[in-house]
């Protein structure tokens, strides 16, 4: 039986993420959650290969106790069942720290297989797959187009620009799947209904774990994040010219002249 | 289709006010109750003004402990605007009758007292259609899946596409609708009392006819929330259709812009920006329904929702509705089940209610709202009697010789007459 860890992250749903001018850190109050959108494609590739091969599927995410909404979005496209990975302990985590903790719940687990998503919306370091994968000292692949099984070996296909590979990895692995390459499944109600009235969702604290709390949260975060610089607005002159649009073309043009952006 | 493995009593389509409130009712008296809603959470998809009226709602949910309340209304304005003048009238009361909220917060808290009493709430999930079998509602669809229950409780609002796919109503005409849009505008909360003349948590509703709708029968209203105002208009579709010559949107736009009232939004950040139908014809007008063999049918979907031009009663009635919806299940299961015959309660439950009683009492005013002289003449003439009272430094006009004046050209006497019966017998 194939079992698949697929690691989903709880971010603030917006693509313009507000940061705090004054501390640095990032504004997450009153903006609604969301699974971090490439995540979900890692689900859908997880799912297919479940329903290919058969197997389960399980959804893990390191958060806050609000993502047990995300966890019951998952398990409403298919997800088998999930653990939901919180305590204030973690909290404060770099990347290191959270895919420590990630990895010590997927041993726990057990696992042929991890699927993660590219990089998340709201950091975007896209670390945690790799360093995942080095706890584990397994095999990594990132930015996956396609998976298949053959063999007991995972086939996996990434395209890159001009290029396309293909790698044949043993198992356990971990890929992380290229984003706007799948598209996700919409809920279904049975397993919505199953997601509420079975509770298929377990959380784990560090009480379950036991991990040594230098490892963990801000205490085994050794990034220093030196400064956050906010972008400035390029100024713009919000010119309208209103009428007729002849004289509208000719005002452009003009205009684009005197700027010197068009040249005759 | 595949049928699901779980079996409810009831399923409640639709996350509102009404569905909540039926689901809620029905969860508290042990009953296994399945609500489903399409919003990522309930509440996402509801748009209105706000104020609601708190005794029904408070009736219905057995108190309003930590509902969403932003602002008890104690200040009521209405004016008539037209050009740049405006006369308004206001009513400063003492009582705290009605609150306004953001509809979305409290849908939410509905749908968490439903989960209190033991319902199972399920988001994301749009229903497709009604099961009927041999006449009888069994079950709702959903892609291929479907579920089954004794009884489906419909309250998926105004735009009742599975009542309509069941063919157990006609299409929404554009005649029976208004067009809803609104901003919700953030002011600093010291900035928007001082503005408002608000104490503490005082609100004001501000009802507006007239050049607010570009003359086109509707109304634009201003409620003060905690610290923001919802700001909108409400338009019929009806015979302007296909007058409305501009997107929606810049409706609202000429309105936050309008010189009487930018004055009140100039620090204002827009925050949120929705458009949603309102029916303008209700119940009794309407070939609604309220039951059939296993399907009951509330709030908007049922076009209970009363509507006087200077006053919307939507939420209340909706929760009210929903609430004798699942009064109606509770008598039918104990005759027996839910067949036509027993669920037919649920009309004497509404007829004795002040909702059927409301909605008969003000029947007429969907129509007197037609009446176009209510927003172009009538401002208008108002304001030119206010203009010749206050303006005339030499010779002040005696207020009939005003509203003479004031009338030339604009109405005549038997109109006004017949107008002013018609509204006396409307509202
Ligand atoms: C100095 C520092 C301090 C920080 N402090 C905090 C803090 O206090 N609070 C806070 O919330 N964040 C904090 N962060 C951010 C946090 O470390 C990262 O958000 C997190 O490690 C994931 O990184 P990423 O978002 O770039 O994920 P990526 O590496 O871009 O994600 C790749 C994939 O990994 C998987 N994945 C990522 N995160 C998780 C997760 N949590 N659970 C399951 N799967 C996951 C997903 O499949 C995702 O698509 C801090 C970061 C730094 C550098
Ligand atoms: C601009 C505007 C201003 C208003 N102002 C006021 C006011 O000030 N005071 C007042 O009391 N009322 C007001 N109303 C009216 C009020 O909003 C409605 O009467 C009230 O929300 C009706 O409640 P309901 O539960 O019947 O329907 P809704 O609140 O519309 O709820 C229906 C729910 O069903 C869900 N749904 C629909 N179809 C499906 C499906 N197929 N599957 C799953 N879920 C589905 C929807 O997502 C929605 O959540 C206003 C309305 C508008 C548009």
């Amino acid at each position: 039986m194939l079992r698949i860890v697929v690691g989903i992250k709880w971010v603030p749903n917006t693509t313009s993420v507000n940061i705090d001018p004054k501390t640095g850190t990032l504004i997450r109050e009153g903006i609604p959650s969301v699974v971090n959108p490439h995540d979900l494609e890692a689900v859908e590739m997880a799912l297919r290969l479940r329903d290919e091969y058969g197997g389960r599927v399980t959804a893990i995410t390191m958060s806050p106790p609000s993502a047990r909404a995300g966890l019951e979005h998952v398990l409403g496209m298919g997800v088998d069942d999930a653990v939901l990975v919180s305590d204030r302990a973690f909290a404060g985590a770099d990347t290191l720290a959270t895919s420590y903790v990630l990895a010590k719940v997927i041993e726990r687990l057990g696992y042929d297989l991890i699927v993660f998503g590219q990089e998340t919306i709201d950091s975007s370091t896209a670390h945690v797959g790799a360093q995942v994968a080095s706890w584990l000292d397994i095999p990594y692949v990132y930015y996956v187009t396609h998976a298949r099984l053959e063999g007991g070996r995972l086939i996996v296909r990434r395209s890159l620009e001009n290029v396309r590979e293909t790698y044949e990895l043993e198992l356990p692995a971990l890929i992380s799947v290229a984003m706007h390459t799948l598209h996700p499944r919409r809920v279904r109600l049975s397993h919505k209904l199953r997601a509420k009235l079975e509770s298929p969702i377990e959380t784990w604290t560090n009480r379950e774990l036991g991990l040594e709390p230098d490892c963990i949260g801000l205490k085994g975060s050794p990034t220093a994040l030196s400064k956050i610089e906010m972008i400035p607005k390029v100024p713009r002159k919000n010119e309208i010219f209103r009428g007729d649009p002849r004289e509208a073309a000719k005002w452009l043009v003009d205009k684009l002249i005197e700027e010197g952006l068009l040249e005759v | 289709m595949k049928e699901v493995g779980y079996k409810f009593d009831v399923i409640v389509v639709g996350a509102g006010p009404a569905g909540s409130a039926a689901a809620y009712t029905l969860a508290k008296k042990g009953f296994k109750v399945l609500l489903v809603e399409r919003g990522r959470v309930p509440g996402s998809k509801n748009v209105f003004g706000g104020r609601v009226y708190a005794d029904p709602v408070g009736e219905v949910f057995d108190g309003l402990d930590g509902a969403p309340i932003h602002r008890w209304v104690t200040r009521e304005r209405i004016s008539l605007v037209s050009g740049g003048e405006m006369s308004s009238f206001e009513f400063r009361g003492s009582k705290r009758t009605s609150f306004t909220t953001y509809l979305t917060e409290l849908a939410g808290w509905m749908a968490r007292k439903v989960e209190e009493a033991g319902g199972v709430v399920l988001t994301e999930i749009t229903v497709d259609g009604l099961v009927v079998e041999g006449g009888r509602v069994t079950g709702i669809r959903v892609g291929d899946e479907r579920l089954t229950s004794d009884v489906v409780i419909d309250a998926e609002g105004i735009n009742r596409l599975l009542l309509e796919r069941a063919g157990l109503v006609p299409k929404l005409s554009v005649r029976h609708t208004g067009l809803g849009v609104k901003e919700v505008i953030k002011l600093q909360r010291d900035r928007l009392e001082d503005l408002f003349g608000l104490e503490g948590d005082e609100g004001m509703a501000w009802l507006m006819l007239g050049d607010v709708t570009d003359g086109l029968p509707g109304g634009a209203f201003l409620y003060t929330n905690r610290d923001s105002v919802s700001l909108g208009l409400v338009i019929a579709l009806g015979d302007a259709v296909k007058e409305v010559g501009r997107h929606v949107s810049r409706y609202v736009e000429a309105l936050r812009l309008h010189p009487l009232l930018r004055r009140y939004l100039r620090d204002g950040r827009i925050m949120e920006y929705s458009a949603h139908l309102v029916p303008e014809y209700t119940w009794p007008d309407l070939p609604h329904l309220l039951y059939t063999d296993g399907l009951l049918v509330a709030g908007d979907a049922a076009g209970l929702l009363l509507n006087l031009g200077y006053n919307f009663r939507g939420v209340d009635f909706a929760a009210y509705s929903g609430y004798l919806a699942a009064r109606a299940v509770e008598r039918a299961h104990e005759m027996g089940g839910m067949t036509s015959e027993n669920l037919a309660i649920y009309r004497d439950l509404l007829e004795e209610s002040f909702v059927l009683r409301q909605l008969r009492k003000f029947r007429r005013a969907p129509r007197m709202r037609e009446n176009r002289r209510l927003y172009g003449a009538y401002p208008g003439l108002v304001n030119a009697i206010m203009d010749q009272l206050f303006n005339s430094p030499y010779e002040t006009p005696k207020v009939m010789e005003a509203l003479r004046r004031a009338r030339e050209g604009r109405i005549g006497w038997l109109e006004m007459v017949r107008d002013l019966l018609e509204m006396v017998r409307s509202v």
